[in-house]
């Protein structure tokens, strides 16, 4: 009863390493932050997408480690990419050393930006770590590295549910944009969206798993959405990813924001 | 469908979704960028945005029934596009394979998909 892997004959997705769909029990469940090629002090790896990708995926090597799982437990992979044609030359293969035979579902997407500017590659996991949650917390939140980051590397989920929110944007109940051309203000609404509907599934902030954070400008969100944010999570950080898009379902729109969550 | 869904009149769905799912049991299924290949590997409708889209929720449709499901089991899905102007055209053919309401649903314009040539890609969480 644990892992399924759904199509796996397919011969597509088999060449290319990962599955059209993968099953398991969601008994114990790790979720990454999307991690980079950032070394411990902060630099990005010398050297372009190679370099970047091996220490991106050592990164989340001991992120698994930490959890006593290896990539073979992957069962999801998110691949953000500035450059398809590095990744596609250099940086695929540097995945496939560490991924070896690990074929999880997956998603690979070109974006504008990453957190920095010179970032080329980040990759996002969630994780089956078998076992039962016994007695263990619901969610364990984790990082294997130091880091100034407002996230946790890792976040166990022990049993419970889990919670998907629709991305949230900054639309009022009456269906108008609150905030338009205003950072701050949809970055309040936003989180007072994430909040209600949390609230709604019996959940809290700190019951937030993974976030991923997609705006049009990471420069701006940084300065006016930053600070909300933190004040919604109050330290209690989940894993997290931020990118840069060019653009969301609405022109009006400057961030969406996916949540999930974890409740008993 | 082990999973229910969450509601709340503070905050409503900018179109017809579901605001929150939250999975009540059974299993937990994460299902590929599902983009417009047919089963030999050919993309659907080079340039055709509709066609593509159409392709690409048959493609997730099959990956949930050979799990065992159909697309009434997905609690989220995410729809990534390469241009904003296709938006109209994916969400008709959305409304076509998803009769009455959207699961949680995320909507993005990427700069670009893993092949140029793909418009659009969609992935899928489901409880089976």
């Amino acid at each position: 009863m644990e892992r399924r892997d759904i199509l796996a004959e397919r011969p597509l997705e088999k060449g290319r390493g990962f599955m059209p769909g993968v099953s398991v029990n969601p008994a114990r469940v790790l979720f990454t932050a999307g991690l980079t090629g950032r070394n411990l002090d902060g630099s990005v790896a010398a050297g372009g997408m190679a370099p970047q990708t091996h220490r991106a995926l050592e990164r989340l090597h001991a992120v698994l480690a930490k959890a006593g799982a290896s990539f073979d437990g992957a069962i999801k992979q998110l691949v953000y990419v500035t450059d398809l044609e590095a990744y596609n030359a250099v940086g695929r293969a540097e995945r496939a050393k560490f991924l070896g035979s690990a074929r999880p579902a997956s998603t690979g997407l070109v974006v504008r930006r990453l957190a920095d500017p010179a970032l080329l590659i980040e990759v996002e996991l969630v994780v089956d770590l078998g076992g039962s949650p016994g007695g263990k917390p619901l969610l364990e939140k984790y990082n294997a590295e130091s880091h100034p980051g407002d996230f946790h590397q890792g976040v166990i989920v022990n049993g419970g549910r889990l919670l998907y929110l629709a991305g949230q944007v900054a639309n009022n109940p009456d269906g108008s944009v609150a905030g338009v051309g205003d950072w701050r203000r949809q970055a309040e609404k936003v989180y007072e969206n994430i909040g209600h509907v949390l609230r709604a599934a019996g959940a809290t902030p700190a019951s937030a798993v993974k976030e991923t954070t997609w705006v049009l400008s990471i420069d701006s969100w940084r300065q006016h959405g930053s600070p909300v944010r933190r004040a919604f999570y109050n330290g209690d950080y989940p894993a997290s990813t931020l990118v840069e898009i060019p653009g969301l379902a609405r022109p009006e729109f400057l961030v969406e924001i996916e949540v999930i969550a974890a409740v008993a | 469908m082990p999973f229910s869904t969450i509601a709340t009149p503070e905050a409503k769905p900018v179109a017809n979704y579901k605001m929150g799912t939250r999975m009540e049991g059974g299993r937990l299924l994460y299902i590929s960028g599902q983009v417009a290949w047919d089963a030999g590997g050919n993309l659907v409708g080079k340039g055709d945005v509709r066609a593509q889209a159409r392709q690409t929720f048959e493609n997730l449709r099959h990956v949930l029934r050979a799990a065992g499901g159909d697309l009434t089991d997905l609690m989220k899905i995410t729809t990534y596009i390469t241009k904003i102007e296709d938006f109209p055209a994916v969400a008709e053919a959305r409304s076509e394979v998803f009769r009455g309401e959207l699961p949680a649903s995320t909507l993005i314009v990427v700069r670009s998909l893993f092949n140029p040539d793909f418009l659009i890609e969609v992935e899928g969480v489901a409880a089976v």
